[in-house]
């Protein structure tokens, strides 16, 4: 392992230039019979899995828990393995967190009869008998996997020396919370295959078992995908797929349904305080509950589409909608009996579309006092492009332009126009504008709007830096050729490989990302196929033999 | 412990102060410790200063040469009207005016020669800030922080048992993940930050277990919480060698920091001896500054970072529709790349921002003074350092604006305002003279909390016109004479 990791201390004396892989660290990668596998981190549980993980293990049990330090984002994705140094903190929240679960379990009687497998426990004999059934079976279930004999022993000998000094439901509390902490819990640790070293060996089946669960679950596996483990069948391409087929069907699927596209588009930026606000100039009925209103109907659009096989192309064209009264309010729909339920519409026609139409892309990408059309541009080139917008240079004026005193009235769009007219920013903003000012039907709480300060409203734009490029009018002509665009379709391949692995895809991965981008535009973008694929895919399926 | 793991790096090849060092937790004791520990807190504030603002002319002093005067003599009126809400404290405050953030302006030069990369002067200022060095450039997203900060680097040198390496408490910058945060445990690694004071509170009082004498049934269980971490922390031991180099990092650096939880909940803290006593009642920032004390005073840390918030513009009578954001890019006299938006209003709310956060520095000077301690206070052994990722709102990285307050048991000269002389070409081409780099304060900081280190960060840059600027070295022009 020298050589790699002394590239990397290169690398960070360097200053760390984002090279053409861009790997952040120095992981083994290799590749067999020509198809390249990338490095395998060691993955942490994001807070996102260990609390799903803590629910789906424990149904039902509810103490009230400290906030564990937030997960830091990488490109918006909360499960970047590069990401997870562990801290002070965090070591002190799982302690805590572990303590007040396994409280929780030990005080309900009913609970410790069902983890230790046992409810006689009144001789000696009886004790190490339930005590190692207890460890067996509920270190099983949170390690993922069967206990080796080595690990059964010292649990048990813990447990023994915990019943002596406090009592036999303590020890359970104090193992439970002891496991609770443990690396085989906390990480998703993979043995390292057996092979040469720089070859390319087939994903340990329990470690495989995980994979798919924290994929397509955000949690630990069933017991079906832990039996086949034990089965040694999760290792074919078939055999995933029909585990990957299952998987999606179940409820806990509406996890990722929402999860990815949410970090992938960046969809509860809308969730920040500054969108709490609008000035009433532009909407005077707004308030913190219309912020929130927006992000739910994102939700429930985006997770009910998917769940009902919906496409990429759906969540950028579908008028399908989910209101309350406030979202009716917003859009401009009859008020709902019941401004509190929410009830499926269909969007205006003239005035609606996907994703890029709707409140929460609109106002979140928009000041509170106005919108920005570059600020929506960056959004989209960002997001659904996967291009790396260039920073403003230092000094400009990223004010909102105002129209001076006594000049008259100006859409926003003139005074942008105005602002950003210098060559120096028309390299950027020509591309910018180009997407953001056809979005101008839209005002910064997401209403549809005609006029803008008495003026009819120019919502002619661009697109630009895509295989579709061209001239459009609106929001609805935008979303409908974006939703047919190869690089959409692209991007979000790359981002749910990116999900799916923790890391970004490294370049000798291309081949399979254009593999997989091209199934998924044949597929015209069914995302339930593509997070099937990625499942049976080789570099999901595979790892790099590394030296211990 | 330290020993066992270091020889356990050494073993793979990695000698600790190699590139490796954010795995490497290396602790010095403080050689002729004073009776008091010296104690360290940064106040960070987003957006730099209004220099017109915050600078002090002094009289007779040369513009080529380092200048200072002192500020005993003076008036309340006398201070400019970023400082005056110090003027209290002015015996304990070394205002510094000169300094540049040289690292980030050769990062910055860097990147615009490689053409590739997160290139915009305020994130790097904010990676830079408490780095001193490179941003961490990372595959289609924002930059980050590229290595460990000055105060992480402090923590993991001052820990000890009983104690949490650092507290970094405060809230987010502009809202939005686009900013990174000031502090890192490593490169691309932010310290977890507290923003809810009660949170912070019961973290402070999470130290303390159970005196032995009780006997309830909760009590001894809860007594048994070092048992169950040595538990754990033997897991880590068992599990790390069986894994690649990367994962065996990541679990030995976990395993390190449950071993600290372990001894600490073992020691009997110093609780006891102090006030931990908490209103939460005040703002919150007042709630934070006041649980710097408590954390100090306990000697729970000895390194604290306050990321300072970013206000609404009502709270200091700025309309609804405003932010500072918008003001601070119209709040410099001077062209842009994008034509002149320079604005009176703008300079003067920026301004205000100023004396708000000068304001919150007093009121943490004040709970610091408060606490006897020796023959001096708490104050006497800390240095609060307030610093900012930009020289000037405009992103600007040189002609910084500086404060230390607090004597850091003798290590500062205080009761002065230092201007150094801007003689450097700087690393990008046609632009002004610049002063000394921050990371020499840097070196002093760590010299001053009793670290030996004469280099922090970046070492050494290239300016524009090719003259070789060295980084190193201690501003000894700070320090108080012998």
């Amino acid at each position: 392992m020298g050589v790699a990791v002394v590239s990397l201390v290169v690398a960070l004396a360097a200053g760390c230039d984002a090279g053409e892989s861009g790997s952040p660290a120095p992981y083994a990668v290799a590749a067999d019979a020509g198809i390249a596998v990338g490095p395998a981190p060691l993955r942490r549980l994001s807070d996102g899995e260990y609390l799903n993980a803590l629910h789906d293990l424990f149904p039902g049990v509810l103490p009230l828990l400290p906030d564990l330090p937030p997960d830091v984002p990488v490109a918006g994705f909360d499960n970047a393995a590069e990401a997870q140094l562990p801290s002070d903190v965090l070591i002190a929240r799982y302690e805590a967190i572990a303590n007040l679960y396994a409280a929780a379990l030990a005080a309900d009687t009913d609970a410790v009869h069902g983890l230790v497998g046992c409810a006689d426990w009144s001789s000696p004999a009886l004790a190490t008998s339930c005590a190692t059934q207890f460890v067996s079976q509920t270190g099983g279930r949170l390690f993922r996997r069967t206990l080796t004999g080595d690990e059964r022993e010292r649990f048990v000998t813990r447990f023994q020396g915990w019943q002596q000094a406090v009592d036999f439901e303590g020890a359970v509390q104090l193992t439970l919370s002891s496991m609770l902490q443990s690396p085989q819990f906390i990480y998703r640790v993979e043995p390292v295959p057996a092979g040469s070293p720089g070859s390319v060996a087939s994903v340990e089946a329990y470690a495989m078992a995980t994979r798919l669960s924290f994929f397509l679950w955000e949690s630990v596996p069933d017991d079906v995908l832990l039996a086949a483990a034990s089965r040694d069948e999760l290792r074919t391409e078939g055999q995933l797929r029909a585990q990957a087929t299952r998987m999606l069907a179940d409820d806990r699927a509406r996890r990722v349904f929402w999860s990815f596209p949410r970090q992938w588009l960046g969809l509860d930026r809308i969730l920040l305080d500054e969108h709490s606000v609008r000035t009433p100039e532009v909407d005077p009925g707004w308030t913190a509950a219309s912020q929130a209103s927006a992000s739910e109907e994102t939700e429930l659009f985006v997770e009910n589409l998917i769940t009902q096989g919906g496409h990429l192309s759906d969540l950028l064209t579908s008028r399908r909608a989910w209101v309350n009264g406030e979202m009716a309010r917003i859009y401009g729909l009859p008020a709902p009996g019941d401004p509190t339920a929410w009830t499926e519409v269909s969007l205006p026609p003239a005035e609606r579309s996907g994703l890029l139409t709707r409140a929460s892309f609109l106002a979140a990408f928009s000041h509170r006092g106005a919108t920005s059309p570059p600020v929506r541009g960056n959004g989209i080139q960002l997001r659904l492009l996967c291009q790396m917008p260039i920073s403003p240079p230092p000094g400009v004026d990223l004010s909102q332009p105002m129209a001076a005193p006594g000049e008259g009235p100006q859409t926003n769009r003139m005074l942008f126009e105005t602002r950003t007219k210098p060559a120096a920013c028309q390299g950027c903003h020509g591309a910018l504008n180009g997407f953001g000012f056809g979005l101008e039907n839209y005002n910064a709480a997401g209403e549809y709007q005609t006029t803008d300060d008495g003026l009819p409203v120019d919502a002619a734009g661009t697109i630009s830096g895509t295989d579709v490029d061209r001239p459009f009018n609106g929001g609805i002509a935008l979303s409908a050729a974006l939703a047919r665009s190869s690089v959409v379709h692209g991007c979000a391949t790359q981002e749910l490989l990116r999900y799916a692995l923790g890391r970004a895809p490294v370049a000798v991965e291309r081949p399979t990302v254009a593999a997989l981008t091209s199934d998924f535009t044949r597929s015209g973008g069914d995302i339930r196929a593509l997070l099937t694929d990625i499942a049976a895919s080789p570099t999901f399926r595979q790892r790099v033999v590394e030296e211990n | 412990m330290n020993l066992r793991r270091r020889q356990l790096l050494q073993g793979l090849g990695l000698g600790v102060g190699a590139g490796l060092g954010v795995f490497s937790r290396e602790r010095s004791a403080l050689a002729g410790a004073p009776a008091a520990p010296s104690r360290i807190v940064f106040y960070v504030q987003p957006h730099g200063h209004i220099p017109n603002a915050w600078n002090m002319a002094i009289p007779g002093g040369p513009a080529d040469q380092f200048a200072e005067r002192s500020l005993l003599d003076l008036d309340a009126a006398d201070l400019s009207p970023t400082l005056r809400p110090l003027y209290g404290y002015r015996d304990r405050l070394l205002a510094i005016e000169g300094l540049s953030h040289t690292s980030a302006l050769a990062d910055i030069a860097a990147v615009t020669r490689a053409g590739t990369g997160d290139l915009n002067n305020h994130q790097i200022g904010v990676a830079d800030v408490l780095t001193g060095s490179r941003a961490l450039q990372r595959t289609g997203t924002y930059c980050s922080g590229g290595a460990r900060t000055l105060d992480q680097e402090l923590a993991m040198r001052t820990a000890g048992p009983g104690r949490f390496d650092s507290r970094v408490y405060g809230f987010d910058y502009i809202p939005n993940s686009v900013v990174s945060p000031f502090s890192y445990l490593g490169p691309g690694q932010a310290t977890p930050m507290v923003s809810d004071p009660n949170a912070a509170f019961s973290d402070l009082l999470g130290y303390a277990i159970p005196a032995p004498a009780t006997t309830s049934r909760a009590d001894l269980l809860r007594s048994l919480r070092p048992s169950v971490l040595d538990a754990v922390g033997r897991e880590y031991d068992l599990l790390a060698p069986k894994l690649g180099a990367e994962g065996r990092q990541k679990l030995e650096q976990h395993r390190a920091l449950v071993r600290e939880l372990e001894v600490s909940l073992g020691s009997a803290g110093p609780m006891a001896r102090c006030d931990a006593t908490f209103d939460n009642t005040a703002t919150s920032v007042r709630q934070f500054m006041s649980l710097i004390r408590l954390a100090l005073a306990c000697d729970l840390t000895r390194v604290v970072t306050f990321s300072a918030p970013v206000p609404q513009c009502p709270e200091l009578g700025y309309p609804a529709d405003a932010t500072f954001h918008g003001y601070a890019h119209q709040s410099i006299l001077g062209n842009t790349s994008c034509g002149q938006m320079y604005s009176p209003l703008a300079e003067q709310a920026m301004t205000d921002l100023d004396a708000w956060h000068a304001g919150h520095v007093a009121y943490l000077l004040q709970q610091l003074d408060s606490v006897s301690e020796g023959a001096g206070t708490l104050l006497d052994h800390t240095v609060v350092v307030w610093v900012t990722e930009l020289a000037t709102p405009t992103h600007q990285h040189f002609d910084i604006c500086t404060l230390l307050a607090g004597g850091c048991n003798g290590y500062f000269n205080t009761g002065r305002y230092v201007r150094y002389p801007r003689t450097l070409p700087t690393p990008l081409p046609n632009q002004p003279l610049i002063g000394p780099a921050h990371n020499r304060l840097h070196v002093s900081l760590m010299q001053a909390m009793g670290q030996p280190d004469t280099t922090f960060g970046m070492t050494d840059a290239v300016a524009a016109d090719g003259t070789a600027l060295s980084l190193r070295g201690p501003l000894t022009e700070l320090q108080r004479q012998p």
